[in-house]
C-alpha cells in the first residue's frame, strides 16, 4: 500500500506546478498497468490530503496506461491481453521490452485563473 | 485552462536514488536490492552467503523492516557492517531511507552493499534505491503461482531466486508450472534454484554476488529452474 507515499509526492508536485492565484479543478495523471497502484485508493487519499487546503475539491483523474511491449526477437509490438503472458504473438519468443505501461506521470492541471 | 506538466511523479524518490547511485559509485561500492515476500527467506539467503563471502568481499547490509532490529541482530557479526531501517509501517524502502541508512555505514570500508527490502513482493518493486542489481525471491512454500501473480518483478529483476527447495516434497509446489509461468513472462529470466538447508545453489548465489561486487553481474544459467 504505497499509494499514500505516491499521492503525497503528487500533491507536492502539483503545488509546485500550480501558478499563483490559480485554483486547481482537475489533476490528470497517467498510471502504467504495471504499477501496483489502486486508483480508488489513490483517489481517497488525494481527497483526504487536499481537504481543507488550497487544493480542496480538485478532482484527481487517473488514466490507466495499458502494457505495450516490443518483442526482443522479431521487434514486433503487441498489447498483451494478460500481463503475465508476454509471448510474442508473431514469433513465439518471450523477450518483452516494455514500451508503455510502467511509470506514473503527472500530465496536466486544469485550473481556473483567480482574480 | 489546462496546464501541461508531464513530470515523473516518482521523481521524489528517483532523485535520491540517483544521488545514492553516484555516492556508491564514488565509494566503489556495488549495491544489490533484495525483494521478496515476508518469510520467503531473504535473511537466511543472506546469512549463508555472508559467511562464505568473507573475507574476500566486504559486505554491508541495510535491513529494512516495519519494526524490530531482529534482522540486523541476526546478520551482525556475519558481515562487515549492518544497519536496520524501521519504516514504521511503510511497505517498502524508499531511496531517501536508504540514503539515511548509508549515513550509518562506512562505505569506504565496503565492496558490496546489500539492501534487504521490507518483506513485500509488490510495493518495493516500483522504488529505485540506487542499486546496481535487483534480486527477486520466490519460495517453494509460497506456491508455484507467484511469478504469474507478480510479473513486474520477473520483468525487472537481474536475478530471480527460488528458495527452500528442500520443502518441495512436503508442499504442493509444481516446479513445471512455476517454470512455465515464469518463462511466459520472460523467456531468458536468470533463475537460481536454492536451498539454504541443503546448500543447493548457494555456491552459484555467492558467485553471482561476487560478480556484482566486481562490477559485473555474472550471467546465470539462462536455462532456468529446470
Amino acid at each position: 500500500m504505497h499509494e499514500a507515499a505516491v499521492t503525497q509526492a503528487l500533491v507536492e508536485q502539483v503545488r509546485a506546478a500550480l501558478p499563483e492565484r490559480a485554483r486547481l479543478e482537475v489533476c490528470r495523471i497517467e498510471v502504467g498497468e504495471l504499477e501496483h497502484l489502486d486508483g480508488e485508493v489513490m483517489g481517497s487519499i488525494w481527497r483526504a490530503m487536499t481537504a481543507g487546503t488550497d487544493l480542496a475539491g480538485a478532482l484527481l483523474e487517473i488514466e490507466r496506461i495499458a502494457l505495450r511491449v516490443r518483442c526482443g526477437a522479431c521487434a514486433g509490438e503487441f498489447v498483451p491481453e494478460d500481463k503475465a503472458i508476454l509471448v510474442c504473438p508473431a514469433c513465439g519468443a518471450v523477450r518483452p521490452e516494455v514500451l508503455a505501461g510502467s511509470g506514473i506521470t503527472l500530465r496536466s492541471l486544469e485550473v481556473e485563473e483567480g482574480g | 485552462m489546462e496546464i501541461k506538466v508531464v513530470e515523473n511523479v516518482m521523481k521524489f524518490n528517483d532523485e535520491f536514488a540517483h544521488q545514492n547511485r553516484e555516492r556508491l559509485k564514488r565509494a566503489g561500492v556495488a549495491c544489490v536490492d533484495i525483494i521478496g515476500s515476508p518469510g520467503s527467506g531473504k535473511t537466511t539467503l543472506l546469512e549463508v552467503a555472508l559467511e562464505r563471502l568473507r573475507p574476500g568481499v566486504r559486505v554491508g547490509v541495510i535491513a529494512g523492516d516495519i519494526a524490530t532490529t531482529r534482522d540486523a541482530e541476526r546478520l551482525a557479526g556475519k558481515c562487515a557492517q549492518v544497519t536496520q531501517i524501521n519504516t514504521g509501517g511503510s511497505c517498502h524502502l524508499d531511496a531517501n531511507q536508504v540514503r539515511l541508512g548509508m549515513d550509518e555505514l562506512d562505505l569506504g570500508a565496503l565492496d558490496l552493499l546489500i539492501i534487504e527490502n521490507v518483506g513485500n513482493l509488490i510495493c518495493p518493486v516500483g522504488f529505485d534505491l540506487g542499486q546496481d542489481a535487483k534480486v527477486g525471491l520466490f519460495s517453494v512454500p509460497e506456491g508455484d503461482d507467484k511469478p504469474a501473480k507478480h510479473p513486474r518483478i520477473v520483468l525487472e529483476a537481474d536475478l530471480l531466486v527460488l528458495t527452500k527447495t528442500d520443502l518441495e516434497p512436503y508442499v504442493p509446489f509444481d516446479r513445471a508450472a512455476f517454470e512455465r509461468d515464469l518463462r511466459s513472462i520472460r523467456g531468458d529470466a536468470p533463475v537460481l534454484v536454492t536451498s539454504a538447508t541443503t546448500g543447493e545453489g548457494i555456491d552459484a548465489w555467492c558467485e553471482w554476488l561476487r560478480g556484482v561486487a566486481k562490477g559485473r553481474a555474472a550471467p546465470v544459467n539462462a536455462g532456468g529452474a529446470g
